[in-house]
């Protein structure tokens, strides 16, 4: 591995400070940076360790929103009564990141920094329009996840900013959330195509809004938006789904790589958002309005 | 090249090591401490051959750096006998013969060691589950998961 320094701040003022110096990378979870570094694909001059910081790991409910703080682990999403009853979604997204080993080490923020297509926890944080609040030595700034995120590894994070916390407002009424993805096999695998679908209905039971996020399938995770207004006021049945399935494969746009086939994820594509969608109405439907 | 002075406790014992930024605990356990049942098999976290305990939860060692291990508590495969006493899940992988080459078993060890202290009962998928991130090439998994249910009945990690 190639040499770097290595500064490990107690707290976030002093990460701050760490990482305004040129050539600061944050090592957060080490799960993708590591062995980034070992085949020479990253070359910070200093690591700046953020798993000291006990103040950036954390899941609070506060009200109107739900904040989790950047060093949270995948394997502490998981375990989350909170996440569970307000983003099932993402809860099941990170309990299918890699393995119990890498649940434990990665973390929510490291998978947003690092901007793979891939990522599983995007598309349960795009359905639910998460924004993400970003700090450095002058001050801070809040965004929407959706523009942070802007090619395959690239984000929008200037020079000595970091993310501090990620949170997003509950659905309220009759909605049910959900995450599907598919992979080489169940575990430890990398995305070929996921899904993230929430479904709010209204008294009468036809969709009052729904929201669909595709992973994998462009260079960065895509919300469809044209499949999510197209269910607006629809009765969901198996075929309106089917259908939102045909009309997300529009909106993507997969590439052939190393672990698919464009025609394969396009195909994909379809069939887990009938899935997801599916899954997320049904919930959505025994749940008291 | 930075080098750090790290305190830590590896199997309850107390280590001061000096070392540079970009070793990772696999290295030192297996160069430093000689500590070589942790074993090193991708050096990329796919494997699970090298996973050790870090605070009680099971981690890939090859994807941990060593000046990270400041204050930390690190039990590895030579951490699970005490006094010569295998313990329950050790026995069981013995008895029955849930090793083939040998080369996956210790980090098979430390994740179903794992499973079994926060979760003492586990079902055969909870089994299955926690050992994903564990390969074997030769066994066929069959005989670990089996070892795992038998030790949950017959007293766990301790």
């Amino acid at each position: 591995m190639q040499e770097f320094d290595y500064l490990r701040p107690r707290n976030v003022a002093e990460l701050k400070e760490n990482l305004s110096q040129p050539g600061a990378r944050i090592l957060a979870g080490g799960t993708d940076i590591i062995p980034q570094l070992r085949r020479g694909k990253s070359a910070p001059k200093i690591l700046v360790d953020t798993s000291g910081i006990r103040s950036l790991r954390f899941i609070e409910d506060q009200g109107d929103r739900v904040v989790i703080g950047a060093m949270t682990t995948h394997q502490e999403i998981a375990e989350s009564q909170l996440v569970s009853d307000l983003n099932p979604a993402l809860r099941i997204a990170a309990e299918s990141v890699g393995s119990t080993q890498t649940r434990c080490r990665g973390t929510l923020g490291g998978n947003i920094a690092n901007a793979s297509p891939a990522a599983d926890t995007l598309p349960p944080l795009l359905v639910y329009e998460a924004s993400v609040l970003i700090q450095n030595l002058s001050g801070e700034r809040e965004v929407p996840l959706e523009s942070l995120v802007i090619g395959p590894g690239q984000t929008a994070l200037e020079e000595g900013e970091f993310i501090h916390s990620i949170s997003f407002r509950p659905l309220t009424g009759r909605w049910g959330s959900h995450f599907i993805k598919v992979g080489k096999r169940k575990g430890m695998a990398i995305s070929v195509v996921n899904a993230a679908a929430t479904v709010v209905l209204d008294k009468k039971g036809s969709v009052s809004k729904a929201r669909v996020a595709l992973g994998a399938v462009g260079p960065v995770v895509i919300r469809c938006r044209e499949t999510e207004s197209s269910l607006c006021g629809k009765v969901p049945d198996r075929k309106v789904f089917e259908k939102a399935g045909e009309q997300a494969r529009e909106e993507v746009r997969p590439i052939t790589d190393i672990r698919s086939t464009e025609e394969y994820r396009l195909h994909a594509a379809g069939v887990i958002v009938a899935r997801v969608l599916e899954a997320a109405a049904e919930q959505a439907r025994g749940r008291m309005g | 090249m930075a080098h750090h002075m790290i305190s830590l406790l590896v199997n309850g014992q107390k280590e001061k090591l000096l070392v540079p930024s970009n070793l990772t605990l696999l290295h030192v356990l297996r160069d430093m401490l000689g500590l070589t049942g942790t074993k090193n098999g991708c050096e990329a976290g796919e494997c699970g051959a090298c996973t050790v305990l870090l605070d009680g939860e099971p981690v890939n060692s090859c994807m941990v750096l060593a000046p990270e291990l400041d204050g930390r508590e690190v039990i590895t495969v030579e951490g699970l006998a005490k006094d010569g006493q295998l313990t329950p899940l050790q026995e069981a992988f013995a008895e029955l013969s849930a090793v083939q080459c040998g080369y996956c078993t210790p980090g098979m060890l430390m994740s179903a060691t794992a499973l079994l202290r926060r979760k003492p009962h586990p079902t055969q998928q909870d089994v299955q589950e926690a050992l994903v991130g564990n390969l074997c090439r030769c066994t066929g998994y069959q005989r670990i998961i089996d070892a795992v249910m038998v030790a949950s009945r017959t007293g766990g990690a301790e």
